[in-house]
């Protein structure tokens, strides 16, 4: 299939969905779904240069510093718990209670000690999305084959170049698996901590238009977020095809041996 | 020059306890080529893993130019049978060659010619910058001896490296062991279940009784140094020699029975 065929397989659903919310709003007279051509309108009056720069831009930088900081605290530990286990059996229950925690529910918690700038919701982004990239970097270490690590133990390759050789790049599929669903939640997490109290940012703004019942700068507010999340999706899947197009090939490679 | 002394492991699981060497002696003289032959099963990769230091011994040691094996050796370079697991998928073919170098800490510059001199010496010149999953089973086993070979190592252990590639490959690659071996003057362990193998490459072959495994027989090869696979193996000295050792080795598979 070529890419112009495939860019309109993928483009016809959203289109209708669209055109059938067009049509569908377009005498509506309720007050709470306004027709989808008043949303539109509302989408380039409200998220102007300025706008963007006063709150789009900041949680932006929340999420990326956020999912960045869990990142590198997940790889860390992910690594050191997959290589050692009696680590594992020790942390492996605790985990998997941290991970049952609903992160939204600590919000206030860490407001009471993180204040309610920035830091604060840099902890809550962290928080959540830390286990799913910590938990998949364990079983990613852990499911090194073994002919590599003895291959490693007999030429040498021990010490930190065994874990930036052999360990990390042998498990960056099951990384990037978790690095992918940390994203979500990350941005899930960057609107939620907003909402709680901030001065700025896109959760912010959104709950503030809602208070404000201005609806259709409201619902101008929900599609930027939804395409702001389906942008980064893309993005981060760009990087992982990429980074890991030797794991495709030795996929395709295995399937057709 | 390597040394087997006494050599005994017995894993253990639980309370069950399975004696795979019973008790092993024998020595390969510096710059020989020996090949151990067993039947299957007989515990011939515990004792290559033993001799690597890749596993430690119940009892006996190993010693190599003099010194005990308590890890891998730093003058020993391996070639396992498992070449598709072996190599690194992340990493092209020269990727792999280098690694080893990089961490013995050789200069950059003569890193690069021993990557290209070994690459050119199994006949992959072209190859390097390709992955080993591009490359068919025979060519990813050639990266694998260019690895060792480039490692520079005073001994080689070959772990029935040729087990898993068709007929006419292994022709060829037990061609390429021969060169090499003449050129390098490294100290080879050959390790393999095919006996016709074992008598064409070997100076010398060592065969193994089933499991627990004991020595045998040792046979010295007294074919001409220049061999080739039409006029060797139809050598009428050379049927002699296979015919003794199938015959220890059907004596060996007699006496567990």
């Amino acid at each position: 299939m070529n890419v112009l065929k495939r860019t309109a397989l993928a483009l016809a659903l959203p289109f209708v969905l669209f055109a059938g919310w067009w049509v569908l709003s377009a005498d509506s007279e309720n007050f709470y779904s306004p027709p989808l051509s008043a949303i539109l309108t509302a989408f380039g009056d409200t998220w102007t240069l300025d706008r963007i720069r006063a709150d789009v831009l900041p949680s932006l930088l929340r999420l990326f510093a956020g999912f960045l900081l869990a990142a590198v605290l997940g790889v860390a530990a992910g690594v050191a718990i997959g290589l050692n286990r009696r680590l594992r059996a020790v942390a492996e229950p605790v985990l998997e209670f941290f991970r049952a925690v609903p992160p939204p529910v600590l919000v206030p918690v860490i407001m009471l000690f993180a204040g309610i700038g920035d830091a604060m919701k840099v902890i809550v982004i962290v928080f959540g999305c830390v286990w799913p990239i910590l938990l998949n970097t364990v079983e990613g270490v852990r499911a090194v084959d073994g002919v590599v690590l003895e291959t490693a133990r007999s030429y040498g390759v021990t010490g930190p170049a065994r874990i930036t050789h052999v360990i990390l790049p042998s498990a960056s599929p099951q990384i990037a698996a978790g690095l992918r669903q940390a994203l979500s939640i990350a941005i899930i997490l960057m609107v939620i901590s907003e909402m709680f109290a901030a001065s700025n940012g896109l959760g912010f703004t959104i709950v503030q238009f809602q208070r404000g019942f201005e609806i259709p700068e409201m619902w101008s507010g929900i599609i930027l977020l939804g395409m702001l999340g389906f942008g980064l999706s893309l993005l981060f899947r760009l990087a992982e095809r990429r980074a890991l197009r030797w794991y495709e090939g030795l996929r395709a490679a295995q399937r057709s041996g | 020059m390597l040394e087997v002394k006494g050599l005994k492991k017995v894993y253990r699981s639980g309370e069950r306890e399975v004696e795979a060497l019973r008790d092993l002696t024998f020595t390969v003289a510096r710059g020989d080529l020996v090949c151990l032959v067993g039947p299957s099963g007989c515990g011939k990769t515990t004792l290559l893993r033993c001799i690597s230091g890749l596993l430690d011994p119940t009892a006996g040691d190993v010693r190599v130019n003099g010194k005990a094996v308590d890890g891998p050796p730093p003058g020993m370079a391996v070639v396992f049978q498992e070449y598709g697991r072996s190599l690194f998928p992340w990493m092209s073919v020269r990727g792999n060659v280098e690694l080893p170098l990089k961490q013995k800490g050789v200069p950059k510059q003569r890193r690069h010619e021993l990557v290209e001199q070994s690459l050119d010496a199994v006949g992959l010149s072209g190859s390097g910058s390709a992955f080993p999953w591009q490359l068919s089973g025979g060519m990813q086993q050639r990266v694998a001896i260019a690895r060792a070979v480039a490692y520079e190592p005073q001994t080689l252990l070959m772990d029935e490296p040729f087990a898993a590639v068709d007929a006419q490959t292994r022709a060829d690659l037990e061609d390429l062991v021969r060169q090499l071996w003449k050129r390098l003057g490294v100290t080879i362990l050959f390790v393999t279940h095919d006996i016709d193998e074992s008598v064409y490459l070997g100076q010398r072959v060592v065969m193994l009784s089933s499991s627990p495994t004991v020595v045998q027989d040792e046979l010295t090869i007294d074919l001409p140094a220049e061999r080739d696979q039409l006029t060797t193996r139809a050598d009428p000295r050379f049927i002699e020699l296979r015919t003794r050792v199938y015959e220890q080795i059907q004596a060996a598979k007699k006496n567990v029975a």
